[in-house]
């Protein structure tokens, strides 16, 4: 702390303010400015938001060379050496408020997967006006074959039953549409209404798509273009489409035969259909698929064979590999960034630029997880912010502005806020995250950061004032 | 008057010497008296020598014969007694008078009273006939007996005849006779206390006596005054001395004007430049120089060099600077207490880590002396002559290039460093578990009979089977390639098949894996009279299928044999695989090779040396490995011969893994020992790792990463680089890379199996806690 004479002056610092995001910058003619270095983040936001002149104020957060700003700029400029008599850059970003745990749904089974219809999700924009916008709804699969939507009162408003295996995963297709994938090999869409009663809805099945020879362990969906994609444990990547005109015959061999007893208990039977393309070029199981947020014809996808792959949907072929040094367990685009965040086996998020001029392979690597990386998503707020989950236990909210330079010109980020799952709370930690492992993470803006685990529940976390 | 004359006699043989006055009488009177009693001596006696006293007494004889009293000789003896003090030369005479006397016997023999012989002795004469010489003169011839004794007596002793001595006269008789004659010359009035005799005095004798009364020098002509030599003093001997006590003159305060002069002077000349502090060298000088020049010099030392030192020089050890405990004085901490005193006074003195305490002195001067300095000296002359020097050569190596460069193992990722999953439901041990061909599952078996089937990644349990309520599954094996889906797991005595159905395999799987297992029955069928028409025994196994309820649960085929089989190892096709039974009782069995697509089963060893413990085939080669208790053979399956043998040197082999390349075998034992044998090295293991505080239960290859990991009872996994080179130039390197913990320890067991993912850097380990662990 600079030493006050009279009392009326501290030591003080310029700082040029800055901004990535276009709706909070600055006017042009806004230099460098003088504050003095007993700011913390509060005042700081405070001078900017006046700056802005916002009717009203926006929390916002400073970074000082990638790192937030936590205590008074003094304390840390000495922390990192900086000396006072620079001009500061400071990016500030629009703050995230830490997510407060809210509510846990607790299932028969572990929850694999987890999916959100609300106003501002993907399903309900994809589907325009047609949703109604207020009801906000949580998918599940869970290991016990079965699909449940909860509503925002932890009750199961609607179970779908089919899978005859393990469901691996879930998405609302829109607000009337469910995909859903498991352990029997098969892709389910569903019929999703919402009851005139409130607290009843109804699933019923309706198309089974067969191709896979393995375990479906991821579907991404895209509705404009009616586009299911499939990540399976048979090393291909399944293109199947919603509607059943499109859709091929299901291949025969893959079909439930009669002399399978069990199947026959099934009386009504479902339309089946084939895939539209099954993507060959994985060496290994394929973990998780997205499609490019920005061109619905571009899928990427990441496998047990280290590698993210790049499709053109079009055509069906790979466009691009890049190979890591370690298993992908998961997948997640960031367009504005023009990234792809994948977790790791190696209990790291590498984020891969996939564009054929990218230089480098890993542009940054995200760290702080201590198991494989299965599930990633999105901040629907933000495109720099994004979330984890872990079979650590953990789920962790990551920046990508906050970046580090470590040795070897590698670019390192630390997460941002950690969620503990509510189930281990008073309990021993362990290193392997053994019976709170997370399977799936979802973040909605309206609902949250829900995520499943192995401790059969569904917790969701939310930023209060969000 | 005989004793009269014996004792005139007596006193005539003292010697007197001078007297010379009346010698004709004494020798008349004498010869008488001498004549009766002994003539020998009598004429002897004869001479002038006592002629002057023999005149005194005359005189006293007439006197004495006048008078009663009968001393008038012996006063005269005492007399002459007085006079012998006067002079010292008195007894020459007397002398030469005994020496003519020498021979004869110095007695006479008369007759006595009685008749009797008797001895009369001449005189002893005390000077000559004494040995004793130096004795002063004895005056008294009664013996040292004081007079008192004889005073009721009229004599005072006996002479050595026995004859009586008669005393003296005094008293009123001779007082009156003195004061009738003139006082004789040289009277004193006193009596000779040894004699008794009145004291004469010679006047020259009275004048010693008198000076030395007045403490005078007694002696004649002697001068207590002499007139004084100037030896020393006088004119021409002063002696000057040096020291003064006059005060310093006030010169020797005050600067010298003189001297002050002279330095002007001086001055004043080099300011008038008549003197030059430097004086260009004249002629002379240049010419001496010059001389000198010709002289040429050379400093033969100027440039030398430091030379190495002479091969042979031995430098003295450079000894460490003192620290602080070599101190007379050192800080406190450096002081020992009384435990680290005492512990170094129990140490033996070879063992010390230094041979003295550090001892606390306030002063350097307080500082006793060293006490141990003999002894090192001693030591130090011991140690030089006892102990020769030797030159030892000394090698400059750095120790750490002396190491083998293993690689940092962070260069040598990936490899398995954390437990990413748990998997846990078995009740009791997990005996054993295998990765399926694909990656996608592992299948377990443990002490409940039962066979699991994992997701690796969550830890989900896929799929399970009871096989027996009592067995232990023993071993699960996958059927090598991807073309069926095929997991035999041993449990009892029975091999069972099994195709697992549901989630975890596919339908056309499903089906080719089932066509594969029942084709055996259809060529068993077939062929079932040419089967056992083989090189080898008919087979002691059934080959059979099973109830109805295991049948739905996907156990297609068993196979029982005759003892429990422990290893399950299967030939790279997937149709052949061994079993080894160690516990059978017939040695020929321990070992089987079955067929798969037929039934078949072949016992190719008749007699076996050694418990059998482990088999397995070689990746490429037609070769089969059998490892019994201690050596590892190599068959060679076509040949039908040894090919090898190996001696790991293993008490008892546990286990032993192929790498995937066929050339190199890891072997594990129950001796903690895991055992690297490169097969084209020979018999020896190439390495010895020994890090497991345990037996090492299982060891395994990874089938594609240069990587290798052993399991052990400690519940430890230990894994491994094991890089192995093709071209066989080059040796494998092994790095030891991490140690992986987790697994509890349950009745002595830990780690029962380890195996590998298929492509990944994924281990998996069963416990005997019940617990499938992957590492990741």
């Amino acid at each position: 702390m600079a030493t006050q004479v009279s009392g009326d002056r501290t030591a003080q610092v310029r700082i040029h303010l800055k901004t990535r995001s276009s709706d909070i910058e600055l006017p042009e003619d806004t230099g460098p400015i003088l504050v003095s270095t007993e700011l913390k983040r509060y005042q700081l936001s405070t001078l900017v938001n006046r700056l802005l002149e916002t009717e009203k104020p926006i929390p916002l957060e400073f970074l000082i060379n990638g790192q937030f700003l936590r205590t008074s700029i003094d304390e840390f400029l000495t922390q990192n050496g900086i000396s006072a008599e620079t001009t500061l850059s400071v990016e500030y970003v629009k703050a995230l408020i830490p997510p407060l745990y809210v509510a846990s749904y607790e299932h028969d089974d572990w929850v694999s997967s987890v999916d959100v219809l609300s106003q501002s999700s993907r399903a309900a924009q994809w589907a325009g006006d047609r949703y109604d916008a207020s009801t906000q709804r949580i998918l599940s699969g869970g290991y016990d074959g079965l699909l449940r939507v909860w509503n925002m009162s932890s009750e199961v408003v609607a179970t779908g039953q089919g899978h005859t295996a393990s469901v691996k995963a879930a998405r609302f297709m829109s607000p009337t549409q469910v995909v859903s994938s498991g352990f029997d090999r098969t892709l389910r869409l569903w019929k999703y209404e919402d009851a005139e009663a409130a607290g009843t809805a109804s699933l019923t099945p309706t198309l089974e798509l067969y191709g896979h020879k393995a375990a479906v362990d991821n579907i991404a969906v895209h509705a404009p273009s009616s586009r299911i994609l499939s990540a399976s444990s048979d090393h291909t990547v399944g293109i199947w489409s919603t509607k059943k005109a499109e859709g091929p015959a299901a291949p025969e061999s893959l079909l439930p035969t009669a002399n399978k007893r069990r199947k026959l208990s099934t009386a009504k039977t479902l339309p089946q259909r084939g895939p539209l393309s099954l993507l060959l070029g994985h060496q290994s199981q394929v973990s998780d698929v997205c499609f490019d947020e920005k061109d619905a014809t571009v899928a990427y996808s990441s496998s047990w064979d280290h590698s993210v792959k790049t499709w053109d949907l079009t055509t069906s072929t790979c466009v691009d590999t890049r190979t890591t040094a370690q298993s992908l367990f998961s997948i997640c685009h960031l367009p504005e960034a023009s990234l792809l965040a994948t977790g790791t086996v190696a209990r790291h998020i590498t984020l891969i630029d996939p564009r054929a001029s990218a230089t480098t392979i890993s542009a940054m690597t995200l760290r702080g997880h201590t198991n494989a990386v299965v599930s990633l998503a999105r901040d629907p707020n933000s495109s720099y912010q994004l979330v984890s989950g872990s079979h650590d236990g953990t789920c962790k909210v990551w920046d990508i502005r906050s970046v580090r330079n470590e040795a070897g010109s590698e670019r390192v980020g630390d997460s941002v806020y950690t969620i503990e799952r509510e189930s281990a709370k008073g309990k021993p930690k362990s290193v392997a995250g053994e019976g709170v492992k997370v399977f799936s993470v979802a973040w909605d803006r309206e609902v949250g950061v829900v995520s499943g685990g192995e401790d059969k529940r569904v917790q969701i976390n939310k930023g209060l004032s969000t | 008057m005989a004793q009269r004359a014996g004792q005139k006699r007596k006193v005539v043989e003292v010697p007197r010497p001078e007297a010379e006055e009346s010698e004709d009488e004494l020798v008349n009177g004498e010869f008488d008296g001498a004549l009766v009693d002994d003539g020998d001596s009598e004429e002897e006696l004869s001479g002038e020598d006592s002629e002057g006293e023999l005149e005194d007494d005359e005189d006293a004889e007439v006197e004495l014969d006048s008078d009663e009293i009968p001393s008038s000789e012996d006063e005269e003896d005492v007399r002459q007694q007085l006079q012998d003090l006067k002079t010292s030369n008195g007894n020459t005479d007397v002398k030469q008078l005994g020496d003519d006397a020498g021979d004869e016997a110095n007695y006479r023999i008369t007759t006595d009273a009685n008749g009797n012989p008797r001895y009369v002795y001449g005189e002893i004469d005390p000077a000559y006939d004494s040995d004793d010489s130096d004795a002063p003169a004895t005056a008294n011839t009664i013996g040292d007996i004081p007079l008192s004794y004889y005073d009721a007596y009229p004599h005072i002793g006996y002479d050595i005849n026995g004859r009586r001595i008669n005393r003296p006269a005094k008293g009123e008789a001779l007082d009156s006779l003195l004061d009738s004659i003139d006082l004789p010359k040289g009277w004193t009035g006193l009596t000779d206390p040894t004699t008794g005799k009145a004291l004469q005095l010679s006047r020259e004798e009275l004048e010693v006596l008198k000076k030395l009364t007045r403490n005078e020098v007694p002696g004649e002509g002697y001068d207590p005054y002499p007139d004084m030599v100037e030896y020393f003093t006088g004119k021409g001997m002063e002696e000057v001395m040096p020291l003064s006590a006059a005060p310093e003159p006030k010169r020797r305060f005050v600067p010298s004007m003189h001297e002050h002069k002279r330095v002007m002077k001086i001055v004043k000349a080099i300011r008038e430049g008549r003197i030059k502090p430097y004086r260009a060298p004249t002629e002379e000088d240049k010419e001496r120089e010059e001389a000198e020049a010709e002289f040429a010099t050379y400093d033969v030392w100027a440039n030398e060099q430091p030379q190495p030192d002479h091969i042979m020089n031995i430098p003295a050890p450079k000894l460490p600077p003192p620290g602080y405990e070599d101190s007379y004085h050192p800080p406190p901490e450096y002081l020992p207490d009384t435990d680290e005193k005492q512990a170094w006074e129990e140490q033996d003195e070879e063992d010390r880590d230094r041979d003295f305490l550090p001892r606390d002195h306030a002063a350097l001067r307080k500082v006793p002396g060293y006490e141990k300095l003999i002894k090192e000296k001693f030591e130090r002359c011991l140690d030089l002559y006892l102990a020769p020097r030797v030159r030892r050569s000394k090698l400059n190596i750095d120790p750490e290039s002396l190491l083998p460069k293993l690689p940092d193992p962070a260069e040598l990722k990936p490899f398995p460093t954390t437990c990413a999953t748990v998997c846990k439901g078995h009740e009791g041990r997990v005996r054993t578990l295998a990765f399926d061909p694909s990656g996608k599952f592992v299948a377990s078996g443990g002490d409940d009979g039962t066979v699991r089937v994992w997701d690796p990644v969550t830890g989900r349990q896929c799929w399970r089977i009871k096989l027996s309520s009592s067995e232990p599954v023993n071993v699960v094996s996958w059927r090598p390639g991807t073309d069926a889906f095929i997991l035999a797991a041993c449990c009892g005595e029975t091999v069972h098949f099994i195709v697992p159905q549901g989630s975890v395999s596919s339908p056309d799987l499903e089906v080719a894996s089932q066509e594969l297992l029942d084709s055996g029955f259809g060529y068993a069928a077939t062929n079932a009279s040419k089967a056992p028409a083989g090189p080898d025994k008919p087979s002691s196994s059934a080959w059979s299928r099973p109830s109805a309820a295991l049948q739905e649960r996907g156990v297609l085929v068993t196979l029982t044999l005759h003892s429990p089989p422990k290893t399950l190892a299967w030939h790279r096709r997937g149709d052949y695989f061994t079993t080894v039974c160690p516990s059978t009782a017939a040695v020929s069995t321990a070992i089987a090779i079955h067929t798969l697509s037929k039934h078949q089963t072949q016992h190719p060893f008749k007699r076996l040396r050694g418990l059998a413990q482990s088999a397995c085939f070689h990746p490429s080669k037609p070769l089969f490995f059998v490892a019994t208790r201690q050596r590892i053979r190599i068959y060679d399956l076509q040949a039908q011969k040894l090919e090898k043998e190996l001696q790991p040197g293993a008490r008892w082999i546990s286990g032993m893994s192929l790498h995937p390349l066929g050339s190199n075998l890891l072997v594990a034992s129950y001796d903690k020992r895991l055992l690297w044998h490169d097969l084209d090295l020979g018999a020896m293991p190439y390495k010895t790792l020994r890090y497991h505080a345990k037996a090492i239960r299982s060891v395994a290859f990874h089938p594609s990463l240069p990587l290798f990991v052993d399991g052990s009872d400690d519940g430890t996994l230990q894994v491994f680089h094991g890089k192995v080179v093709g071209d066989s130039l080059e040796n494998a390197t092994v790095v030891p890379l991490k140690v992986l913990r987790g697994h509890r320890v349950a009745r002595e067991l830990g780690v029962l199996e380890v195996a590998w993912h298929p492509r990944e850097a994924w281990a998996v380990s069963a416990g005997a806690d019940g617990a499938v662990r992957v590492w990741t």
